[in-house]
């Protein structure tokens, strides 16, 4: 059995972008069995722009999953923001995590937004200045949180979803100087310190689709200006022998292994 | 944000680039952190993504309010959502 993800990050919803996405969303019911959403859903985190992704990603016949990433933090409206979201049936997680029951398997979601830092051997350290401190302690407290409910979950296949990213992979195109801005090591510590099948952020808009922890552990970055499309489509399944893409005819998802 | 120095007929310096940079970010009508700025001999360009026409036009906008004597080009796309056409299949 195979459990079917779709997923995109960035999508930074306001009246203008409004119903841009519906249409490839309504396909999702015969496609996905879960959409997970890797933050800045906003432009400016405002309860009215929550309300514009309520909109769009609310009532789409598949659970929604989200992180929150930093747009959704800039106007310090993060209480009206989750729950405008979670008044709309969407899930929002930070430092905690969702089982959802598909047709193949329970899914286990384990999410934070996630903080920058930099990757091993040239990040920030927990030394100095207390401003230093205080951002290197959020990206360790974020890990912690994030590698405690990929541990906890009790479920048949394990994501990680986050907005800022655990690898460097992933960043490739994204000037250098930039890294410690876009991600942490800690992120990715924590997702190979659990049995994750698939790691997935955003927030790189000038990044690459995919990448691997340093444990092995497939990254995805499906932020919307990287994959270019309302969202990609991943399968999970043990029994595939290697992995492989296959088209989507005017019929539906081809399958390649039935 | 630092003032721009009016009036220069040069080119364009690093600091402006660096102001410009900043304004697509923290300015609330525009708060984009994906474009870049890039400084050609006679011109800005700025390129990048964004989710809609209507943002485009305000990038350009009000990068020119804000700094009428710097010529600016733009090579901005307005990103697709189509549904996806391909799935990847993760063992």
């Amino acid at each position: 059995m195979v459990i079917r993800i779709a997923a995109v990050g960035d999508v930074h919803l306001d009246e203008d972008v409004v119903g841009r996405f519906r249409p490839a969303l309504e396909e999702l019911p015969g496609q996905a069995d879960v959409l997970l959403l890797a933050g800045d859903l906003t432009r400016h985190g405002t309860e009215s722009e929550a309300r514009c992704v309520a909109t769009e990603f609310g009532g789409l016949g598949v659970p929604v999953v989200t992180v929150l990433g930093n747009h959704d933090h800039q106007c310090d409206q993060v209480p009206q923001v989750v729950k405008v979201l979670e008044d709309a049936g969407i899930t929002v997680l930070e430092g905690d995590g969702v089982v959802v029951d598909c047709a193949g398997g329970r899914l286990g979601i384990a999410g934070v937004k996630g903080f920058g830092g930099g990757f091993a051997g040239r990040c920030a350290s927990d030394f100095g200045e207390p401003e230093m401190k205080a951002f290197v302690r959020t990206t360790t407290d974020s890990a912690d949180a994030l590698g405690a409910t990929l541990r906890g979950l009790d479920c048949d296949v394990l994501v990680a979803l986050t907005h800022y990213s655990p690898v460097p992979d992933t960043l490739a195109g994204e000037p250098l100087e930039i890294y410690p801005f876009l991600g942490s090591y800690q992120l990715g510590q924590a997702i190979d310190s659990a049995p994750t099948a698939l790691a997935l952020h955003g927030h790189a808009h000038a990044g690459t689709e995919r990448g691997t922890t340093p444990g092995g552990v497939r990254v995805r970055n499906v932020a919307h200006p990287v994959i270019k499309q309302a969202y990609s489509i991943f399968h999970l399944g043990d029994h595939l022998d290697h992995p492989q893409v296959s088209g989507i005819g005017a019929s539906g998802i081809q399958q390649p292994w039935s | 944000m630092t003032e721009h120095r009016a009036g220069g007929t040069g080119p364009p310096d690093e600091y402006i680039e660096a102001e410009i940079h900043r304004l697509l970010a923290e300015d609330p009508d525009v708060a984009e952190q994906g474009i870049t700025v890039v400084r050609r001999e006679r011109a800005l360009v700025l390129y990048g993504e964004v989710e809609s026409p209507h943002r485009r036009e305000e990038i350009l906008r009000r990068v020119a309010e804000r700094f009428p004597d710097v010529p600016v080009t733009s090579d901005i796309g307005v990103i697709r959502t189509q549904a996806p056409t391909e799935i990847e299949q993760l063992p």
